[in-house]
């Protein structure tokens, strides 16, 4: 028998991400009810507000990361619960898979969905709600970058330990809102800052909150998600 | 410096009184009963003793109870990481059975710290909430910790709770610094919020006792309930009784 | 400037009653109630969930 090269972490990561992609691809069954999802949250804030436009202009960066935060509970879940079926977790585990990669992978897959979603709901939401671009549309991009990176990362983390878990419809929520508390601040002050201009220049400051909250998180993740999925 | 050197004095000798406790009931009580009596005093001291404040006259006695209250859920907090972490780095019930105590007992009195932080902010503040920092990340920390002790009660299996929740622990932990920063941060854009930052002089006794009374009571508090969490984890197990006898040749 | 202005104005003053807020006991028993109940109710939960002590199997 040939002696095999360890398989490096990012090819495995790489790996695991092609097979989600792959996957939901395939059905685009997850992205279309997140995108149905995410869109009819933001009606139903429209509705809930009154038909004030300018109330709803005012705080369209709110509005946003709320749908996407709601959204991602779905998204979360669900990409932990098709691992469960067929046991597809534990042959991931079997290959001589790192846990890490598994984490790398699952993570930034998460993250890519939330991007995706976000990027189409961001032009329903500037015709929903009336939207400008004071600051250009790379910021814009940036911000929801890095707000989709930090839901994604203690949101794989928690959401394959809720899927092992009874209630795991409400423990997934009940774990990841008050975590995600400073980093819906940052996404929404930085948000709200690109949509409406920045005269005070405190952009930057948020995007650094965000950004060190990301790191922290994902380098968390990184070392604790094997923990959470080996036996 | 000499405040440093207290500080790590306190934390060494709350370290050997948790240690020596959890193994004896008897201790753990006695320091219930000494944080009764001190608790007592506290509250002789800070409600008749001390004397009127200038801005609050005697409503701003309710520091006494509130901010040892929240001392105590926070050293609850950094005490549950280090158990957490504990955990992870080497499997032992005794790490889990701590963990699980002091998340309790730290809610317990956060809750507590809360509540009278609400109160106490009607009068001087003229509402009963705001968005100050520390109210903030309290009612954050109550939140992540009730969901810590959700999700240990929605696993079964004894080993991966314990895992699991350590995992949690040592995220929920690491937020709450990031969370007192942000809203910190958040609300410097809005008005700041006074409150009292400097207490003089003949106020620091009452709350130094106070402060000792409910450091007692938590480490007594936290040494039964981690006796409770070691019993439950023993039962869980423990191999199943009423196995058929092997030995049934006799007959 | 400013603040020794204000001492000024101050020490003009009649002498200011013991405190701004006067009164608001009810507060404080409020919240001393609320702390020694809490805790009290506590141990009396640990107390109701203490370990019972297993008999010896036959």
């Amino acid at each position: 028998m040939s002696e095999r090269r360890p398989i490096g972490i990012f090819r495995a990561s790489w790996s695991v991400l092609r097979k989600d992609l792959v996957l939901e691809w395939r059905t685009r069954a997850r992205l279309n009810a997140l995108v149905f999802f995410a869109v009819a949250t933001l009606l139903m804030f429209s509705f809930a507000l009154g038909p004030d436009s300018k109330l709803l202009e005012k705080h369209a960066g709110a509005y946003f990361w709320l749908a996407i935060l709601f959204s991602s509970v779905l998204s979360l879940g669900e990409s932990f619960r098709v691992e469960m079926e067929n046991a597809c977790l534990d042959g991931l585990k079997l290959a001589p898979v790192d846990g890490r990669a598994v984490f790398l992978g699952k993570a930034f897959g998460n993250a890519l969905m939330l991007l995706l979603l976000a990027l189409v709901v961001l032009p329903i939401m500037g015709a929903l709600y009336g939207i400008h671009l004071p600051l250009g549309p790379v910021w814009l991009i940036t911000t929801v970058v890095l707000g989709c990176l930090a839901i994604s990362a203690p949101g794989t983390v928690y959401a394959a330990i809720a899927v092992h878990a009874r209630a795991r419809d409400v423990l997934l929520p009940l774990l990841l809102f008050p975590l995600l508390v400073p980093a819906l601040l940052a996404a929404v002050k930085a948000t709200t800052l690109v949509l409406q201009g920045d005269p005070q220049d405190d952009l930057g400051d948020w995007m650094k909150l965000l950004g060190a909250f990301d790191a922290i998180y994902w380098s968390l993740g990184f070392v604790l998600f094997p923990r959470v999925i080996e036996d | 410096m000499f405040r440093v050197v207290v500080f790590l004095a306190i934390t060494i000798l709350t370290g050997l009184a948790l240690r020596f406790s959890v193994r004896s009931a008897r201790l753990a009580i006695g320091f219930g009963l000494l944080g009764l009596v001190t608790v007592a005093i506290g509250g002789y001291l800070g409600l008749v003793v001390a004397p009127p404040e200038r801005d609050m006259g005697d409503v701003y006695r309710i520091l006494y109870v509130h901010v040892p209250a929240a001392w105590v859920g926070l050293l609850c907090v950094c005490l549950n990481f280090g158990a957490c972490v504990a955990y992870l780095f080497k499997a032992d019930w005794g790490a889990d059975s701590f963990a699980e105590a002091t998340a309790e007992v730290g809610l317990c009195f956060s809750t507590i710290a809360i509540v009278l932080g609400s109160i106490w902010a009607k009068p001087t503040w003229g509402v009963y909430w705001t968005w100050d920092p520390r109210l903030t990340t309290y009612a954050i920390m109550i939140v992540s910790y009730s969901a810590y002790l959700v999700l240990r009660g929605f696993i079964d299996d004894p080993e991966r709770r314990a895992v699991w929740s350590s995992v949690v622990g040592i995220i929920a932990g690491v937020d709450i610094p990031i969370v007192y920063f942000s809203v910190n941060w958040w609300n410097t854009l809005h008005q700041q919020q006074s409150s009292p930052q400097t207490v003089s002089k003949p106020m620091v006794l009452p709350l130094d006792v106070s402060g000792f009374a409910f450091l007692f009571v938590m480490i007594c508090f936290i040494a039964l309930r981690h006796r409770i969490a070691r019993a439950r984890r023993a039962e869980e197990i423990a191999p199943p009784e009423a196995l058929p006898s092997t030995s049934r040749e006799a007959a | 400037m400013t603040p020794h202005l204000t001492q000024l104005v101050l020490q003009q003053a009649p002498a200011a009653p013991v405190g701004r807020i006067v009164g608001g006991w009810g507060y404080v028993w409020a919240c001393y109630g609320i702390a020694w109940s809490g805790m009290a109710l506590y141990a009396l939960s640990l107390w109701v969930r203490r370990p019972k002590r297993k008999e010896p199997s036959p």
